[in-house]
């Protein structure tokens, strides 16, 4: 039996419509969080192919740490020819804000740069990521908003400090959660936490500010605290009690931290500038 | 935190402007005064909805048609169930016929929209969101300005057009962009014009 026209033509609309789909000209909505299949679920996949790249050592980490990539798409492309040529990294760390607008085309935008990275790439989420349908995008697009990993003895604990996005309810950050991942000190060494509001920003829940800088001072292994949002680094410790805060630049200054941690809660840091910062650019 | 606003020259601006503002009554007389100015429209995509579907009222010759588009944005695609209403208006500076035939082609079309989504995750202020200090961002998730060009086929048959059958068909393709796509791309060099446009395709019915 002959199969009707319109039949025959399926596959060329299925393959247009794919087509236009994954360079991006179909959207039914820059709210949506449907993106093309290889674009979801980003953090699982890094972290997959973290556990698959042979280490440079099996006592130390060495990462990126910028944050705050929100709408600086040309500086993306700078930091990926930067950092591509840096030795002896592991991985880079994106500290929340990845988006301007929590629109998914932003999320992606920021992929579409970051995935020329010869190293894998993870996020956490950012204010700006919440933003209207942003969250869950960031899901679909990355993972988890609180995750962890760990990486040559070192227990990376990424998450959601965003409280005024949930109208400071008094559960971001999940102080409970975060006290279960710093418990659990077997077979690691040291940890990383990594979120994007830090505990003494207006945008952090204050009700929560003192268990958790509790929390983070009783945890042995805990190396260093990690967060964006500020756009621009800083480093101390605000509660004079021996436990490190950092913040980074956002990818408009033209630069990042290179951070080594190693054994008994060591770190080195390096500020390399990138792009327009550069004398000769 | 800071938005930036670096200034870059684009030829997109120069795309939407309607620059063929100079138009002669090319569609023929028969024509002017029927079909009805009434019309409905179904579109497929173009970032408002996956499918939107409306209608709206002939002005100046049918060269300028208001309308008003609801459209659908499935749970399984949205995260959320979403219900988009756009107000827009397209203007058609020409419509040349195709040879003696019933056909007409508008090489291009453009026009302004605005875009308003249902859902309590969008809010209009931050001052309506309640949770943010006046001035914490600066747009609103809620409602999207945005605008297009495109290219339309028309098709207008020599039926007396009363009746259920419509007296003008027409199909259209649109290539559209909002404001915040707009701005992220007038703030970097490296976003080329292509990642910010989104195709619309659709079709409209006269009475």
């Amino acid at each position: 039996m002959k199969a009707p026209r319109i039949l025959k033509l399926y596959p060329v609309l299925l393959l247009a419509s794919a087509t236009l789909a994954a360079c991006g000209l179909l959207e039914y909505s820059p709210n949506q969080t449907h993106v093309p299949a290889a674009e979801r679920h980003l953090t699982a996949q890094n972290v997959a192919r973290l556990a698959q790249q042979p280490k440079t050592s099996n006592d130390t980490v060495r990462f990126v740490f910028i944050g705050d990539s929100q709408r600086f798409y040309d500086e993306a492309e700078e930091l990926v020819a930067s950092v591509n040529q840096q030795p002896n990294i592991d991985f880079v760390v994106v500290a929340g804000d990845i988006s301007d607008f929590g629109l998914v085309r932003e999320m992606r935008w920021v992929h579409h740069r970051l995935q020329r990275l010869r190293v894998p790439y993870l996020t956490v989420i950012g204010n700006h990521d919440q933003v209207g349908n942003g969250r869950l995008i960031y899901q679909q697009v990355f993972g988890p908003l609180n995750y962890t990993f760990t990486y040559a003895g070192t227990r990376f604990i990424f998450l959601d400090t965003n409280s005024r996005e949930y109208g400071f309810n008094g559960r971001v950050p999940d102080v409970g959660w975060l006290r279960q991942q710093l418990a659990d000190t077997a077979g690691t060494r040291r940890q990383v936490v990594v979120c994007h509001v830090p505990p003494l920003d207006a945008d952090f829940d204050s009700t929560l500010t003192s268990s958790y800088a509790r929390l983070l001072r009783q945890s042995p292994q805990l190396t260093l605290h990690l967060a964006g949002h500020v756009h621009r680094y800083t480093a101390g410790q605000p509660f004079h009690d021996g436990v490190p805060y950092l913040t980074t630049y956002s990818f408009a200054k033209h630069r990042y931290l290179v951070l080594s941690v190693w054994g008994q809660r060591n770190f080195h840091l390096e500020t390399v500038a990138y792009g327009a910062a550069l004398p000769h650019s | 935190m800071a938005p930036r606003f670096r200034t870059r020259s684009s030829w997109l601006a120069g795309l939407l402007l309607p620059a063929v503002a100079v138009a002669q009554p090319s569609l023929p007389d028969r024509h002017l005064n029927q079909p009805g100015p009434f019309f409905l429209t179904v579109q497929f995509a173009g970032g408002i909805g996956v499918v939107a579907v409306g209608g709206g009222y002939w002005l100046a010759n049918r060269r300028v048609e208001p309308e008003l588009l609801v459209g659908r944005v499935p749970r399984s695609l949205g995260g959320r169930g979403m219900t988009m209403f756009t107000l827009r208006t397209t203007y058609t500076p020409f419509a040349p016929q195709l040879g003696r035939g019933n056909w007409h082609m508008s090489p291009l079309s453009v026009g302004a929209q605005a875009t308003y989504t249902t859902g309590k995750q969008f809010f209009l202020t931050n001052r309506s969101a309640g949770r943010y200090p006046k001035g914490y961002y600066w747009w609103s998730p809620k409602v999207r300005l945005g605008a297009f060009a495109g290219l339309r086929l028309t098709y207008q048959p020599d039926y007396d057009p009363r009746g259920w059958r419509p007296g003008r068909t027409t199909l259209y393709a649109n290539l559209s962009t909002n404001d915040l796509h707009l701005v992220s791309h007038l703030t970097n060099r490296s976003l080329r014009l292509p990642e910010i446009l989104t195709l619309g395709l659709g079709a409209k019915a006269g009475w």
